[in-house]
């Protein structure tokens, strides 16, 4: 009974402390990104992930760092008390959040699996300038994209290798190989293990700085920056849908599109519009945090073995 | 295209081997009817499996077809090269269109673009003419001096 009532508190704490830090992202992400400025795309993109991935943080840590330890040290062994209704029902929600979590990545990885198999199919390897390979598609493939998470390939269609003169080739590929650096499609898929509603804008604005950060990675001079721009715009026109047919996450994309070249014509000349704030700023933060959770770790114990006792009762 | 793909759904656009070969054989005579296919040569099947596989492109709308005599004579609904694009997008539209982009891990140079965006491209593609002429002439001058 002492290891079903040990259980039941934990994945009930790992609920209450997931879904209130998801309900606490879901208001306060943009206010927060305002607060914290980091400037660069890449280090935007970064926070966001942080932010999108911080109730599951935040969870693990309530769960292996307070409430077990508060329970094993603090409960009484010989007790025979019941699990109680809410743990039971707080487990429960556990249990549904790690199936939809879990089957929602499954289904991503094995819909994108399938689509790559048919994209390869037929497929001729190209010269690569990286380790990560390149293939030239003649199925019926995105332009330009890369897929994958362990074994991660650069996929270019028939359309886009015909259209794009080598050197904007070269610069779309590069900014292709700065998403597998980053391990953007591995990002993605923890998104969809650590499943929440209401998280697509935070989402969306992380993928837009992602972008924005390959491109970045992409280009190291004002020339790079107008190929990647030209082969934007002549890989966009190769993928042309109609407004009817596009979901509003592509609406979405295709509206970022626009400023995602002009930011490229801008290279060079001073884009960040306001300064970042300093690493020293987040890393005080960060330790004065630290220090008030070491400090106060005693009074968490206490107080969290309150709390279980009455979500017990 | 945006025709093409509201007419034809995901499985229409993926085509058996035989489909294709029919399909192939259609867009080089431009239209045809099964007995013309037959006798050309081109195609060693029997009658009714072309019949059969031209009706089944027929209801999967890539063909049409109008009655001569007892038969049909069909002809391609769209080129080649339309249908490939539309297979194309319906692809990515199928991938991205249940939850967008960042549900799948999949990254794109480009997601998608809807054709109200037509003027802004040719609007960018203007402004990059302006700054590729821009970087040319301003490294002439450079060379000049030098």
């Amino acid at each position: 009974m002492f290891a079903a009532r040990c259980a039941g508190v934990s994945l009930a704490m790992f609920v209450l402390a997931y879904v209130l830090g998801s309900l606490a992202i879901g208001a306060g992400w943009r206010l927060l990104l305002r607060l914290l400025w980091p400037g660069s795309a890449r280090a935007t993109a970064d926070l966001l992930f942080a932010i999108r991935i911080f109730p599951l943080g935040l969870a693990l840590a309530t769960t292996l760092g307070v409430a077990l330890p508060s329970f094993l040290l603090l409960e009484p062994h010989a007790t025979d008390e019941a699990v109680g209704t809410a743990p039971l029902a707080l487990a429960a929600v556990f249990l549904a959040l790690a199936v939809w979590g879990v089957w929602g990545a499954v289904r991503a990885q094995r819909r994108t699996s399938r689509a790559m198999q048919q994209w390869l199919d037929g497929s001729t390897r190209m010269d690569s300038p990286n380790a990560v390979p390149v293939f030239r598609s003649r199925q019926h493939s995105p332009t330009l994209t890369v897929a994958g998470v362990c074994a991660p390939k650069v996929i270019v269609s028939d359309d886009a290798a015909a259209v794009l003169t080598p050197a904007e080739l070269n610069t779309a590929l590069r900014h292709e190989i700065a998403h597998v650096r980053r391990y953007d499609n591995l990002k993605r898929l923890i998104f969809r293990v650590a499943a929440f509603p209401g998280t697509a804008a935070l989402e969306a604005a992380w993928a837009d700085q992602t972008e924005l950060a390959a491109d970045d990675a992409a280009v190291s001079s004002i020339d790079d920056a107008l190929d990647l721009a030209s082969a934007l715009i002549k890989v966009s026109r190769l993928g042309i849908i109609s407004t009817a047919e596009l979901s509003r996450a592509l609406l979405h994309s295709s509206t970022a599109l626009g400023l995602r070249i002009r930011r490229l014509f801008a290279w060079g000349s001073g884009r960040r519009a306001r300064p970042a704030r300093p690493l020293w700023f987040c890393g005080f933060s960060f330790a004065a945090m630290l220090a008030v959770v070491i400090s106060s770790y005693n009074a968490m114990l206490g107080g969290m073995h309150e709390l279980t006792e009455w979500l017990v009762r | 295209m945006n025709r093409i793909l509201r007419f034809i759904s995901a499985s229409a656009v993926r085509l058996g081997p035989l489909e294709q070969q029919l399909l192939e054989a259609l867009w080089l005579r431009g239209s045809t009817t099964v007995r013309e296919l037959l006798d050309e040569g081109s195609v060693e099947l029997a009658y009714t499996t072309v019949m059969t596989t031209l009706d089944r492109l027929y209801k999967k709308k890539i063909l049409d077809r109008v009655p001569e005599g007892r038969a049909f004579r069909y002809s391609p609904r769209y080129t080649k090269e339309e249908l490939e694009r539309a297979a194309a997008g319906e692809t990515i539209h199928q991938l991205l269109g249940s939850g967008g982009a960042p549900s799948l891990p999949l990254s794109y140079l480009v997601e998608a673009v809807s054709d109200h965006d037509v003027r802004l491209l040719d609007e960018l593609q203007q402004v990059l003419d302006r700054k590729r002429q821009e970087l040319c002439s301003r490294d002439g001058a450079t060379k000049e001096r030098r």
